[in-house]
């Protein structure tokens, strides 16, 4: 264990080295990462201007979802990178052979090989939000709701991890290139705003097929202390559990499918 | 004892491959969503073989024969179809984690470093992966340094390299972390002559240096004559010859040429004579090997005023016989012989197959 944390801490500082040898490609990044996330809150604002209240949410409230929404979601964009590109450059261009080479689970080296640093800012630009929200809506923050939040954040992050993993363990299966990634990456979009606007039918999906609602909304409604779907947020640890579990299962058999069908 | 010093044990190693046909143009495209034809390549068939410790041995065949997919068997990147192999005690694709420490491998065409930044960076990061230790590490580039000259370039980025540097890199990354054995798929395409040398060199050290078991495929047959005493020839995933070079020449090669330098022009006019005696010569000694002698047994050809060359099969007449006919015949300035080159044996091979062996000298 404390070896892999000290070999991350290496991967993450050998990235940095290789985005930092190409400083303005870093630059112009942060930059069009932070102006998508800008576009993002004017397009609430903008809503916002023509209806006073979308559902029973007010303003501040849907301002606090959005903001809470990003902080997992830039913590999994992070790692993001390689699930992304992983069909192309791992399994068509045949990276997935060295990986295979080196005494470190195969996950391991293929999450941190590469970090999109940018959407740290996502993070932070996140957080930031929230703060805003909560301090204009008066929101008290107990050391629990604090406690509960980062939590909730970190298997956020895992949900969204875990749910890519699986789309992306696909690739190991189909030598063509599978687009079930982007489709559902801008499905993301969904988790920013109120799970009750939308149809049954998206709701149990955003539930229980891409459980994108466990990492946004189902847990801004706790930390918002609203009625609806009060509940659901103490199943975060089981969907989590169950949903990374699943992703690794698929991980492993598509590396045992690789080697025995050496694409 | 022997089994001991076996590092290698393959024994009926096999690689299926099942492919898909694909048809031509937009309607094939189309029809192969549906249907596809399937086929079943056996890119390794019934392979076996053993390597003992510190040997270095060369595994070449033409390409498609199966070289670089026994690699991947060998080094764990790929499960078997069928058969055994045991490297270094462990089963290679069962046991990976473990398994790659002891291993080293390049693949020509593919680096292992990270492409954007200082070589050292890479060095410092495979470091940690496989846990050498600080001295360790000091010493081993040290070595590295003095044999393939790494200080020129430790702080230049992979990308801005010349081949011949990153090869001589990924050498030295493969070996960080000691192992008893190392894989090298191509080491040496694309490189120059003295790129090469120098890679040749370093394996010549670190083989008897560190008992450093290679097994290596390539294309050029310099290395194999420079560096590995046994060879091993692959065709359509099966072996065809595993013995030393030395064995593969005297048992295919046939053809040895004489060159002959003429003392002056007035020579010349002898050639004709000498051609008239020696193919007497070879009618004599060839009667009772009739059917085996072919019109090219022997076959002499003038090159310019005061050069010209035999070719003959040596198996039917011995250079002896030829050389006092042309002592009798003519007046030379000198004389060279030469064997048929490894390059003329093994494209024999790989053009005939096992046909190459049928009717080979016993």
């Amino acid at each position: 264990m404390k070896r892999h944390f000290l070999l991350f801490i290496h991967y993450f500082a050998q990235y940095s080295k290789v985005r930092m040898a190409y400083k303005g490609d870093f630059f112009i990044a942060l930059g069009t990462s932070f102006t998508a996330t800008l576009l993002g809150f004017g397009f609430v604002l903008v809503l916002f201007s023509k209806i006073p209240n979308l559902k029973g949410w007010s303003f501040n409230e849907l301002l606090f979802l959005y903001g809470f929404s990003l902080i997992p979601l830039g913590f999994f964009n992070m790692l993001s990178l390689n699930l992304y590109q992983f069909g192309e450059v791992y399994i068509i261009q045949g990276k997935f052979d060295r990986i295979l080479l080196r005494p470190i689970h195969s996950l391991f080296q293929v999450l941190f090989e590469a970090f999109r640093l940018e959407s740290l800012q996502e993070t932070i630009t996140g957080i930031l939000v929230m703060a805003y929200c909560s301090h204009r809506m008066h929101l008290e923050w107990g050391t629990i709701d604090v406690l509960l939040a980062v939590v909730m954040i970190a298997l956020g992050a895992i949900i969204y991890l875990a749910t890519f993993l699986i789309l992306t363990s696909v690739s190991f299966f189909f030598e063509d290139k599978v687009g079930v990634v982007p489709p559902v990456y801008n499905m993301l979009a969904f988790g920013r705003y109120p799970l009750s606007i939308y149809n049954v039918f998206i709701q149990f999906l955003l539930s229980w097929i891409i459980p994108f609602a466990f990492a946004s909304f189902y847990p801004s409604v706790r930390l918002l202390h609203r009625s609806e779907y009060g509940g659901f947020y103490v199943l975060l640890p089981a969907v989590a559990l169950f949903f990374s579990g699943l992703a690794l299962v698929l991980w492993q058999l598509g590396e045992r499918n690789y080697s025995s069908t050496g694409t | 004892m022997q089994m001991n010093d076996t590092i290698v044990h393959v024994q009926d190693l096999c690689k299926f491959f099942r492919t898909f046909k694909r048809r031509e143009g937009v309607l094939g495209a189309v029809k192969d969503l549906f249907v596809r034809e399937q086929r079943l390549v056996k890119a390794v068939d019934h392979v076996s073989f053993d390597i003992a410790r510190g040997e270095m041995v060369g595994y070449i065949g033409p390409n498609g024969a199966g070289k670089s997919t026994t690699i991947k068997m060998l080094t764990g990147i790929l499960v078997p179809t069928e058969g055994e192999v045991q490297v270094n005690n462990f089963v290679p694709h069962r046991d990976r984690k473990h398994y790659t420490r002891s291993i080293g491998v390049v693949f020509g065409q593919r680096t292992q470093l990270w492409w954007d930044i200082a070589v050292i960076e890479s060095f410092k990061l495979l470091r940690r992966i496989y846990d050498v230790s600080e001295r360790d590490f000091d010493a081993r580039m040290a070595l590295f340094n003095d044999i393939l000259r790494l200080n020129d370039f430790l702080h230049t980025p992979v990308r801005k390299l010349s081949l011949g540097e990153r090869m001589r890199c990924d050498l030295a990354a493969s070996l960080l972390h000691n192992p008893p054995l190392l894989f090298l798929d191509e080491p040496t395409i694309g490189l120059d002559v003295v790129a090469k040398e120098s890679i040749r060199e370093f394996l010549k050290t670190i083989n008897p240096e560190f008992q450093t078991t290679i097994l290596l495929t390539t294309h050029d047959l310099a290395d194999i004559e420079e560096l590995c005493r046994r060879i091993m020839i692959i065709d359509q995933g099966k072996i065809l010859f595993d013995g030393s070079l030395e064995e593969i020449k005297r048992r295919l090669g046939k053809i040895n040429q004489i060159t002959l330098y003429l003392k002056d022009r007035s020579e010349q006019a002898k050639i004709a004579a000498l051609n008239a005696s020696l193919a007497l010569l070879a009618q004599t000694l060839s009667a009772g090997a009739a059917k085996q002698m072919s019109a090219n047994g022997l076959h002499l050809e003038q090159i310019d005023d005061l050069k010209c060359r035999i070719v003959y099969d040596r198996r039917l007449i011995p250079t002896e016989e030829i050389l006092r006919q042309i002592v009798n015949s003519l007046e030379v300035r000198d004389i060279l012989i030469e064997e048929e080159s490894i390059e003329e044996i093994v494209k024999k091979i790989y053009t005939e197959g096992r046909e190459a062996f049928v009717g080979e000298r016993a």
